[in-house]
């Protein structure tokens, strides 16, 4: 495990930010750490969603379960982490 | 004592050049410095000003100019004003000497580049009085807020900031030394005179006099009259060289370098003369919206000037149109929530009052821009200023060393320009910000931005604290909610109202 720092765009909120996260971290546990920054700060929060994250502008969402380590990502990746039904 | 009438010797000895023999023109104008591009002397000493004045003139204007705005100062340090006036208008001064009073200082070093080593004669003539120009603006903005140190240390960045590397300075610095300082004496004139000054410091200016005549400060209005004035005599540098640059097969490249100062200025004035417009200034003294001065100063006035001068409208103008409604309400919001990270209080500007006046201004503020201000607002009036306070750093663009900003709420769209560069991945906050990269890549590559300066480990501990030390921020320095919340509680007596 190591630290791994992304650029954070979360739905709604108005400022790409930095975050930590870790290589052994899920995609969901990704999102945890990015909505820490931005839900309940400047973001409604959704609680009927999930958070989901994917690459900058990418149509497609990453496993939920997929490690940072799997998904080759460049340090400071931006990453997009949007509500989503599932 | 018979003196012969300008008109009969000022041609003459403006146009007069220096005749060398000891050394070549290229020791006596490096390319480096002079930036004559090839085109032969005789072609710069067509270079013909539009304004015209002699040294005994030159001298006997500003010193009426000084007296003017020294004598306004003392009559009124007795008022008091600084004590009773909006806490949103003092911020507005504070940021403004911090980010504006050594530039200045460092502007006289780029005019006396031009004074030495422009190949024009007319040129280096203007530029000797624009040297002196810009160091008395220096003197004047240190030297008026000084006499407010004694009210809070945060008067005292007026000095401080550029020598610290608080955010903002480290963006003012990457602007500045970029067009001024680390550049030829014909891009300065381009870059300086004609890109920036010409359209967005006579903006901030005469902008700034406007609101704060209304604000009943006289001191401050007096004093930015004055440098304005200034300011509009040698902002004509940088057209006649552009004439001659055109006329020598030069377009292409006087068209990028008034491109990239023209979109450069635009990010730096987005956070420091966006938010005082539409946010500090108190409402029932805002004059205009930041967007109409924006409009009428830089998207029509500026336009003419260019098709004048045979140039274009530059390939971004459809988006710097479009960002007036978007970039500084997010450089705003930024600084706002960010506020511990700088040497003045931001005013939040988001009372009831205040929203009405930005939906008006900008249709459809309330869905998006709201509703970020709406969580902070609830936050506040249920006990939780923590959770409007940050924990972590915002992603800063590589070029304007800002946040990466864009629409929040119902229309979300932030985007990141990103750009591989010899194994280097860069962020930039527009597409235009990246192109100014990819002009030169050489010039710009090195330099590291917050985020790159935290993740090599420069700030310590690599944490908010650290980053605060790092910037250079004491107690009694970092900024703090303007009106202590006061907009927000408006909210809350409302609905109890209701």
């Amino acid at each position: 495990m190591a630290a791994f720092p992304i650029n954070s765009n979360f739905q709604g909120d108005f400022v790409m930010q930095l975050v930590p996260v870790d290589t052994d971290d899920t995609m969901d546990q990704v999102a945890e750490k990015c909505a820490y920054h931005s839900v309940g700060r400047r973001v409604a929060p959704q609680p009927e969603k999930v958070m989901r994250v994917r690459l900058h502008n990418a149509n497609d969402n990453f496993p939920r379960d997929m490690k940072v380590s799997d998904a080759g990502w460049r340090p400071t990746e931006t990453l997009d982490i949007i509500f989503a039904d599932q | 004592m018979y003196q012969i009438p300008r008109a009969e010797w000022y041609d003459l000895t403006r146009a007069t050049n220096w005749t060398y023999s000891y050394v070549t023109e290229d020791e006596m104008f490096p390319e480096e410095m002079s930036g004559a591009r090839g085109i032969p002397i005789e072609e710069w000493e067509t270079y013909d000003e539009p304004y015209k004045v002699s040294y005994p003139e030159y001298v006997a204007i500003q010193r009426e100019k000084d007296a003017g705005a020294y004598s306004v100062k003392a009559a009124l340090e007795r008022d008091a004003y600084v004590d009773r006036a909006d806490p949103g208008w003092i911020s507005t001064m504070i940021a403004h000497y911090g980010a504006i009073a050594v530039n200045e200082y460092a502007a006289s070093l780029a005019e006396g580049r031009m004074a030495r080593f422009a190949k024009a004669p007319g040129n280096r003539n203007m530029a000797t009085f624009g040297t002196l120009d810009e160091n008395r603006h220096g003197q004047i903005q240190l030297f008026f807020p000084h006499a407010n140190i004694k009210r809070s240390r945060q008067w005292d960045w007026a000095h401080k900031a550029m020598h610290t590397n608080d955010w903002a300075s480290i963006a003012a610095r990457a602007f500045f030394d970029d067009i001024m300082l680390c550049r030829d004496a014909v891009a300065v004139s381009i870059m300086l005179t004609f890109g920036f000054e010409t359209g967005f410091t006579n903006m901030q200016f005469l902008g700034l006099a406007a609101d704060a005549s209304e604000a009943g400060d006289h001191t401050f209005a007096s004093l930015i009259s004055s440098v304005q004035t200034d300011e509009a005599r040698h902002a004509q540098q940088g057209g006649p060289s552009l004439k001659i640059l055109i006329a020598n097969g030069h377009k292409e490249e006087a068209q990028k370098l008034v491109d990239v100062s023209i979109w450069r200025a635009w990010k730096l004035f987005s956070v420091l003369t966006g938010p005082i417009m539409d946010y500090y200034t108190p409402l029932e003294h805002r004059s205009q919206s930041f967007k109409e001065f924006m409009v009428e100063w830089i998207i029509i006035q500026f336009e003419r000037q260019l098709a004048d001068l045979g140039l274009d409208a530059p390939w971004f103008w459809d988006d710097l149109v479009n960002d007036l409604d978007v970039t500084h309400h997010g450089m705003h919001l930024g600084v706002w929530y960010w506020r511990p990270t700088v040497w003045w209080n931001p005013a939040a500007g988001a009372s009831p009052e205040d929203r009405e006046w930005l939906e008006e201004k900008y249709p459809g503020w309330n869905k998006t821009w709201g509703k970020c201000w709406d969580v902070i607002t609830d936050n506040l009036n249920n006990g939780r200023e923590d959770l409007t306070l940050p924990e972590t750093l915002p992603y800063v663009c590589n070029m304007c060393q800002l946040p990466i900003v864009g629409t929040p709420g119902n229309e979300w769209n932030v985007q990141d320009f990103p750009l591989e560069f010899e194994g280097r991945l860069y962020h930039f906050g527009s597409k235009a910000d990246r192109w100014c990269f990819e002009q030169d890549p050489e010039r710009y590559k090195e330099h590291q931005n917050l985020i790159d300066r935290f993740l090599a480990g420069e700030i310590q501990p690599a944490d908010l604290p650290g980053a605060l030390a790092y910037m250079g921020l004491g107690p009694g320095e970092m900024g703090k909610d303007a009106h202590d919340y006061a907009w927000a509680e408006a909210f809350k007596k409302q609905a109890e109202v209701a």
